[in-house]
């Protein structure tokens, strides 16, 4: 009896490693969650709040055109990067680019205010000078009806009082920008606009280095272009005191604290104590 | 005996067909040594098991390096704000472990938080610094402060912050990268367009290349990823998003499943301030190039002549 | 080939017969190899998420044991080396029980091995012509060389011990050849290893030329402490008996590796904190901790005393000397590299992370027991070879004699 017992030992044991071994993944988890889908529609903002916005919806089952953070709200995943673009229209400089690989997402439709300016109050009409620069002398005096409607105005913070409204806006067509010659600009293409002062951010701007473009990612493919104002809030562009280019956001959620880490008080802490 | 037993339960607890089609995996050759017809059979079966185990039809891409293609990366440091958009597009993208257990979440891509620190006359003598930027304070006899070190687990209401600046980090798909270098089977690689990949049927979990990475960016399945089907991204590349299994290692591969068809990776797509950028180096009119003709470039850890070709860059 | 059946049936009918005693030892160690058995099936079907092993931590007890014995089975050198160099008297009769625990040392190493994989059924990946061997990999070097330094102490250790069996003289020509190549082959085994973590920029506690020699050093001092233990085990249990001189010379050898090892360490720790760089960081946690996370400062602290004490004890006649008391620094001397080696190289080498990520490492009790298990596996086969190789230099295991069993 005793004499079996080691070689039994030893049996037993090979017996357990390959058993082991022949045993992988035989426990599969199955641990998913059911899944929930929300009756209304979801709509994510893309850039910043407020700007360019998409709503979610399947290109084919399982595959969305764009996922959303549950916890802010933001585009986190875009399945069909062209979703509800246009086409840029003419950009000097860009004359490479094959007629229709650079797209936009037009903004005049989600202005909600741009279809009244137009007609309502500036029915083809505005201050008779040109060039449409304030004449010396004369102040802008802020207008309560504005302020209500835009409220960025209050505290208009592009150009540091050096600018105001009608450098930007055209004169007459107020549903327009203007450019260097008093001609008007679509607010779809307000680097048109922005590029009179911010030259060499539009530089940048067209050869990719500043701003965002998503889709085909060789120089000639097509690309929607995020243009000025879906980043940038052009009347509050430095984020009032905080002085940066771009407003603040909720960030996502951080990440997963590893094995046997109660919390991560420790990294406010100086690494050497004293 | 027992062994035999324990191979008749695996045959009986799966269904036959995702059994038999483990069981070839468990067969099949490093990817790199296999012909076109292994590869499209390897393809095949993956695309079967996949499909009927997500319950979506799975495409496993197995789109070779495009000549004429090398892929760059470059990232604007100063623009970045620390909103982690990116590293939740990865997990989207990439099919990365989503579970709730400690080891079961999977980001390839870091933020670190830096302190701004502030030079500041009442607090010259003060010889410690009290936070954890860049600051002044100590003399040759007692350490000044650390600027490396930052927090991972930031967590405010809004960023930016006032104090803060950020600092992704993901792998930098070295020209030399020392990952490759340990691998004792030879399951990691650099592709010819660039992307450094795994096979994930060939690695055998010995997290070697975890050890020499200098970026950390590489991270342990430490048990069967956990990705429900509805999350589940079903376009997928053998060397890239395809689901993981249990024990092996995976990383960051510039989305290969996008970029090999023209596509920018997942986490360029989403960035808020377009801090991300991404092209091929051999053009001379991408972004990347742009940036490295035009802008004040750096890369992490150079020292190291890792040789990234991830840049880092500054307005 | 009838002798050959004869060995192996001789062999384990001595083997297997003992006293209560040694049946309760080897069945308290077979309990504890049925749990690793068990956890080594956990690891192989949740995964290593059961063990503290994290993305930041991707390695810890296990690499820390492996590398450890590593080291137990290059010293067994220290036997091999003085017998058949020096021709020393007393080495050379026990030289053979040097090879059988380098034997199971390194059997302990592959199981290690094995323990800290994720996929330990691709193992065949390694291997050609089925799988593919990297020649730049350190893993693979390691792999191969331990494997050779299996391979030469088996052949060397049996073939001896087959010729105490039949009576046949020893065949000098090859015999001290091979001798001469297990022992610079076991140099090899520790450089190799201690490549494995050096060659590591991204780890600045790793990455410095000090490494092998400081292997090298702490394992001519745990080896041979380990053997000391064995040899007074032995001394007091069996009819063999190993000679003082013998002891005396590991006892010398242990010593003085000991002082080199302590050396090194306050070499290591002069040089980097003098300068306090980044690349400090790790030995900083390990010494006294970083951002309030202090998980290593008492195994450091504990290991230095250690060591130390053992280290001065060794130089007092009275423990030197003293065959009853030899035993107490002996064991402080292999606890204190064991830790020196394990938590105390290994686990800070991955803190903080290369891009400066505090963690701390909280092993499982999955590790601790697959840990024990595999000792106790490898004292379970040193068990074996040392009572099978001493009953044959006793000459009770004999061919064409009656098998003799003792205690």
């Amino acid at each position: 009896m005793k004499k079996l017992a080691i070689p039994t030992m030893i049996l037993a044991f090979c017996c357990g490693m390959m058993t082991s071994a022949l045993a992988q993944d035989s426990k599969a988890a199955a641990a998913q969650a059911p899944a929930a889908q929300p009756p209304q529609e979801t709509v994510c903002f893309e850039s910043r709040k407020g700007a360019s916005e998409v709503t979610k919806r399947d290109l084919k089952p399982g595959w969305p055109n764009v996922k959303c953070s549950p916890k802010t709200g933001a585009a986190l995943w875009y399945g069909d990067p062209y979703d509800g673009t246009v086409p840029m229209g003419k950009m000097p400089g860009l004359e490479k680019i094959p007629e229709g690989h650079a797209v936009i997402k037009p903004r005049t439709e989600k202005l909600a205010l741009m279809p009244m300016c137009g007609v309502s109050c500036h029915n083809g009409v505005g201050p008779q000078f040109s060039p449409p620069t304030l004449p010396k002398g004369k102040k802008p005096v802020p207008l309560p009806t504005m302020e209500a409607m835009v409220p960025d105005l209050k505290d208009l913070q592009h150009g540091r009082g050096r600018i105001w409204c009608m450098d930007c806006h055209h004169t007459t067509k107020r549903n327009m920008l203007v450019d260097h010659f008093g001609d008007p600009v679509s607010f779809d293409q307000p680097q048109l606009l922005c590029g009179k002062c911010h030259g060499d951010k539009l530089r940048d701007w067209r050869d990719g280095i500043h701003g965002k473009r998503i889709g085909n990612f060789t120089s000639t493919g097509k690309k929607r272009w995020f243009t000025c104002t879906e980043c940038h809030n052009p009347h509050n562009v430095q984020d009032g005191a905080r002085n940066r280019g771009f407003v603040q956001l909720q960030p996502e959620a951080s990440p997963q604290l590893p094995r046997g880490m109660k919390d991560a008080s420790h990294e406010k802490l100086h690494p050497i104590a004293h | 005996m027992s062994s035999l037993m324990g191979a008749a339960a695996l045959m009986v607890q799966s269904d036959d067909a995702a059994a038999a089609t483990e069981w070839a995996e468990h067969f099949q050759k490093n990817y790199r040594l296999m012909t076109d017809a292994e590869k499209a059979e390897a393809r095949a079966r993956l695309e079967r098991r996949y499909s009927s185990e997500y319950g979506k039809k799975v495409a496993v891409d197995t789109t070779e390096a495009q000549p004429g293609v090398l892929m760059g990366y470059a990232l604007n440091i100063r623009k970045c704000i620390g909103c982690r958009r990116c590293v939740h597009a990865c997990v989207e993208e990439n099919n990365q472990s989503r579970g709730t257990r400690p080891g079961e979440k999977i980001e390839w891509i870091q933020v670190l938080r830096m302190e701004r620190g502030e030079f500041s006359k009442d607090k010259m003598n003060h010889g410690y610094p009290e936070g954890l930027g860049i600051q002044v304070g100590g003399n040759a006899y007692t350490p000044a402060g650390q600027v490396l070190e930052g927090q991972y687990h930031y967590n405010p209401e809004a960023v930016p912050e006032k104090d803060a600046t950020y600092m992704p980090i993901a792998c930098m798909q070295c020209e030399k990268p020392p990952c490759v270098k340990v691998c004792p089977v030879r399951t990691t690689y650099r592709e010819a367009d660039g992307p450094v990949v795994i096979d994930y049927n060939w690695c055998i979990g010995c997290k070697m290349c975890m050890n020499a990475c200098p970026y950390w960016a590489r991270r342990f399945n430490l048990t069967k990823p956990v990705l429900p089907k509805e999350e589940m991204n079903p376009v997928t590349h053998y060397l890239g998003n395809r689901p993981r299994m249990r024990g092996v290692v995976e990383k960051c591969h510039w989305c290969l499943q996008r970029t090999r068809h023209d596509r920018y990776p997942a986490c360029v797509e989403v960035c808020p301030v377009g801090a991300r950028k991404f092209g091929n180096l051999l053009d001379p009119e991408s972004e990347v190039s742009k940036i490295l003709e035009r802008k004040n470039v750096f890369r992490l850890k150079a020292e190291l002549n890792t040789f990234p070709k991830f840049f880092y860059f500054y307005d | 080939m009838q002798q050959l059946t004869s060995f192996a049936t001789d062999y384990a009918r001595y083997v297997l017969k003992g006293g209560t005693k040694f049946y309760a030892w080897m069945g308290s160690l077979a309990l504890l190899i049925v749990g690793m058995m068990y956890v080594f099936y956990l690891q192989n079907t949740d995964g290593l998420i059961v063990t503290g092993m994290t993305s930041q931590i991707s390695d810890g007890l296990y690499l820390a044991n492996l590398v450890f014995l590593v080291g137990v089975a290059a010293g067994a050198v220290t036997i091999v080396f003085p017998a058949y160099v020096y021709h020393h008297e007393g080495m050379h009769k026990v030289a053979v029980l040097g090879e059988m625990l380098a034997i199971s040392a390194v059997i302990m190493v592959m199981v290690f091995v094995f323990a800290h994989m994720g996929r330990p059924d691709r193992l065949w990946h390694m291997i050609p012509p089925w799988g593919i061997y990297s020649f730049s990999s350190m893993l693979g070097w390691d792999v191969m060389v331990l494997n050779g330094y299996l391979i030469l102490n088996f052949i060397c250790g049996f073939y001896y011990l087959w010729c105490k069996y039949t009576g046949n003289p020893i065949n000098q020509k090859w015999f001290i050849p091979l001798v001469y190549v297990a022992i610079a082959w076991a140099l090899s085994i520790h450089t190799v290893t201690a490549f494995l973590m050096a060659n590591n920029p991204a780890r600045p506690m790793w990455f410095h030329s000090m490494m092998p020699i400081r292997f090298i050093a702490t394992a001519f001092a745990a080896g041979p402490a380990l053997i000391i233990l064995i040899f007074l085990v032995i001394r007091k249990n069996t009819k063999f008996w190993v000679d003082d001189s013998a002891i005396k010379l590991l006892t010398t050898i242990v010593q003085f590796c000991l002082g080199i090892a302590i050396f090194l360490t306050l070499s290591e720790v002069v040089v980097e904190l003098y300068a306090r760089t980044e690349h400090a960081n790790g030995l900083y946690y390990l010494m006294f901790g970083l951002h309030g996370l202090t998980g290593l400062v008492p195994w450091f602290w504990s290991s230095v005393v250690l060591m130390i004490c053992a280290f001065v004890m060794f130089f007092m006649p009275s423990f030197r000397n003293d065959f009853n008391r030899l035993q107490i620094p002996c064991v402080m001397a292999f606890a204190g590299i064991w830790i020196e080696k394990g938590m105390g190289l290994i686990v800070p080498g991955y803190i903080p992370s290369p891009i400066g990520e505090v963690t701390e490492y909280h092993p499982s009790f999955v590790e601790w027991l697959m840990v024990l298990g595999i000792w106790a596996f490898g004292f379970f086969i040193l068990t074996i070879l040392l009572k099978g190789a001493i009953g044959i230099m006793l000459g009770e295991v004999k061919f064409g004699g009656q098998t003799v069993a003792t205690k």
